[in-house]
């Protein structure tokens, strides 16, 4: 007999203004508890979430996200808490917005593919200029075609970087050690970008030959849906002496964001390891909850083949980047007749927000190896931390959190309350709110294009009827994610972008 | 390359609708028979990356499927033709047909009839990352033959 909702509530306790806890018994065999933030705004849709779901009974639809973050707290091996940030929503096992950490030392621990989704490494990098909102106005519109034609995007679009089939597994194994050796990263990049660029423990001899043949079209690619490379303008700081440690001097500097993960190389990854893990599963009895947990231990050869797999995509994905970055440096020069040097284009830092790693944390007063899992969360570190680049020692790491078409974006910088309550994760964005249908019927794509066009926004995009499934108001408000983060403390307001061109899928 | 018959070149109904679902979509298709509905499902899929009535139908191309019941059996059956768009020959169908249907052994031989993906002909619609098992549904009864998927994209 499936709870009421009134009974569903409570399980669910308020633990302070911007966060509330998930009891056991929410869901069966919750090992730890669960924990997600929220502000007023954001916590009316989760709540109605729960309440679509509790008057659906347990037919048809979808797990809402408040569950999700519960099955997660079900898995073997899990540790601390299961966390929902602000921008949770319903995913594929694991919600979007979700952080699951699991103890390396307990054999029975597990690693999920959907704990780290489809795109793996999909992530978002920031480059900063010395040109103003000023110089780029009377050439928007040119410098934004010519990142158009720069850079390959949408569905069914090829790659422009040449590379065959023994190059790819080059760069599966070297990441941006591939790309600066062949001349399309700067030595400086790699310093910027977490893990240097590169997961050592990449193997491309764990890969399908299906996931290289579907990856070696698409290198340098941005893809369709949520992805974009955007122009971006200094907005607001909130923290003039980090800001200046990024190299971000005042109002109105120019920046662009680019937001791409590992295509159809890392889709294919996942979705391979969903099946053999289906089996794994079966062998060693590894019950979850919900049949899209689809796990392995991680000491278990299905588990390794994974993180090994894994690895290699999160390499394309930094190639992938890095070969867009150098495309864009280039359409920047062209258009202002420099260099990208002189127009001091460097990686302000780029970020991973679907991906499995292993870290040390403190649990319970104790230091842990653990398998962190952030899906659709940013890795946040704290000053001081070991992993984050001598540049950014005294700040903490930059988080680099994309906003949606249109919308502001934000680069924020990781706190010690992160590191302590979050396994220093943040969120990674607006996080949708309408499903992409709703989006479709409800709004019209020469509405939303001519809103961006009125607040001065330069767009091109491959497939325009689709945009209004990308539209703001398909998403959660990215500032009230972005608040929250703040107000909570497990990431601090640092910069915030404004976007003056878009280029999308 | 042999010319196709006018069978093949036939453009067949649309039984087919796009469901809600916040970050993904979720493909209902239906049909006279399970095979039909199968075949509906993999030409929504190609639906939903461009708009379908632009492409023709000048070649086929033979997949084959294997799974280990009928839900692996359709999820194999739409990854094999994802995969078929996403590398070479980057071909996109307009029509899917099932020639052999082992409900024994779960296994498909399908052909696509379609063309190779091309940007100045094709508008891009979105891209498919993936195929899920999330809330995967095949209702197969004497009045109803219907499936539902969601597809990652």
């Amino acid at each position: 007999m499936p709870r009421s909702y009134e009974e569903e509530l409570k399980f669910i306790e308020r633990l302070s203004p911007y966060s509330w806890r998930i009891k056991k018994g929410f869901v069966p065999n919750m090992k730890v508890e669960g924990i997600f933030y929220v502000n007023n705004n954001l916590e009316n849709l989760m709540f109605e979430e729960l309440k679509a779901s509790s008057a659906q009974g347990l037919v048809g639809g979808f797990l809402p996200g408040m569950k999700q973050i519960a099955n997660v707290a079900a898995l073997p091996g899990i540790v601390g808490r299961s966390i929902g940030l602000p921008d949770v929503h319903s995913g594929y096992g694991f919600a979007i917005g979700n952080v699951a950490a699991f103890d390396m030392d307990d054999p029975n621990s597990i690693v999920s593919p959907g704990g780290v989704g489809f795109d793996i490494n999909c992530g978002v990098r920031l480059l900063r200029t010395n040109l103003t909102e000023k110089d780029v106005q009377p050439v928007k519109e040119q410098l934004t075609q010519s990142m158009f034609d720069h850079i390959p995007v949408g569905v069914g679009s090829k790659g422009v970087i040449p590379i065959n089939a023994q190059d790819l597994e080059e760069a599966l194994e070297m990441g941006v050690d591939w790309s600066l050796r062949e001349g399309y990263a700067w030595a400086e990049d790699k310093e910027h970008c977490e893990e240097f660029g590169r997961m050592l423990n990449a193997d491309p001899s764990k890969v399908s030959l299906r996931a290289k043949k579907r990856g070696l079209p698409q290198l340098g690619t941005l893809g369709a849906g949520n992805h974009y490379a955007e122009i971006q303008v200094v907005d607001e700081i909130y923290d003039k002496w980090a800001a200046t440690k990024m190299g971000i001097e005042h109002k109105g500097q120019v920046c662009i964001m680019i937001h791409s993960g590992s295509r159809g190389f890392g889709h294919q990854v996942a979705t391979d390891a969903l099946v053999t893990m289906e089996r794994a599963m079966k062998r060693d009895n590894i019950v979850t909850n919900d049949r899209q947990l689809a796990c392995a231990r991680i000491s278990s050869t299905e588990g390794q083949d994974y993180l090994k797999a894994m690895s290699a995509a999160a390499n394309f994905a930094w190639v992938n980047r890095s070969s867009m970055t150098f495309l864009c440096r280039q359409a920047f020069a062209k258009q202002f007749n420099s260099t990208p040097d002189d127009l001091d284009m460097h990686l302000i830092y780029d970020v991973s927000h679907n991906i499995a790693k292993v870290e040390q944390h403190t649990v319970n007063g104790k230091l842990k190896t653990l398998l962190v899992h952030r899906k659709g969360s940013t890795r946040a570190f704290p000053p001081h931390h070991p992993l984050i680049p001598v540049d950014y020692q005294l700040t903490g790491q930059p988080v680099l959190i994309g906003g949606t078409m249109g919308t502001c974006s934000y680069i924020l910088t990781g706190t010690e309350k992160g590191m302590e309550e979050t396994f220093g994760s943040t969120c990674h964005g607006a996080g949708r709110a309408l499903s992409r249908a709703k989006s479709r019927r409800n709004l019209d794509y020469t509405e939303v294009l001519d809103r961006l066009k009125e607040q001065g926004i330069s767009i091109r995009v491959a497939s325009p009827k689709l945009v209004m499934e990308e539209a703001p108001e398909s998403y959660k408000n990215v500032t009230d994610v972005v608040d929250t983060c703040h107000a909570a403390g497990i990431s601090k307001k640092t910069v915030k972008l404004r976007p003056i061109a878009v280029i999308k899928g | 390359m042999t010319e196709l018959t006018k069978e093949e070149k036939e453009i067949p109904l649309i039984k087919y609708e796009y469901l809600d679902h916040t970050a993904d979509v979720q493909l209902h298709a239906w049909g006279d028979s399970l095979e039909e509905a199968f075949e509906q499902c993999a030409e929504a899929m190609f639906g939903y990356m461009t708009e379908i009535d632009k492409v023709e139908i000048l070649e086929k191309q033979e997949i084959e499927a294997q799974g280990e019941d009928l839900l692996s059996l359709l999820f194999h059956l739409l990854d094999e033709f994802l995969f078929l768009f996403s590398a070479e020959p980057f071909f996109i169908a307009r029509k899917v047909k099932i020639t052999e249907f082992d409900r024994i052994n779960f296994k498909i031989i399908a052909t696509g009839y379609g063309e190779t993906f091309d940007l100045k002909k094709h508008p891009q619609g979105t891209e498919v990352k993936a195929i899920t098992y999330s809330n995967m549904q095949i209702h197969d009864t004497p009045n109803l033959h219907a499936v539902y998927v969601i597809i990652d994209i």
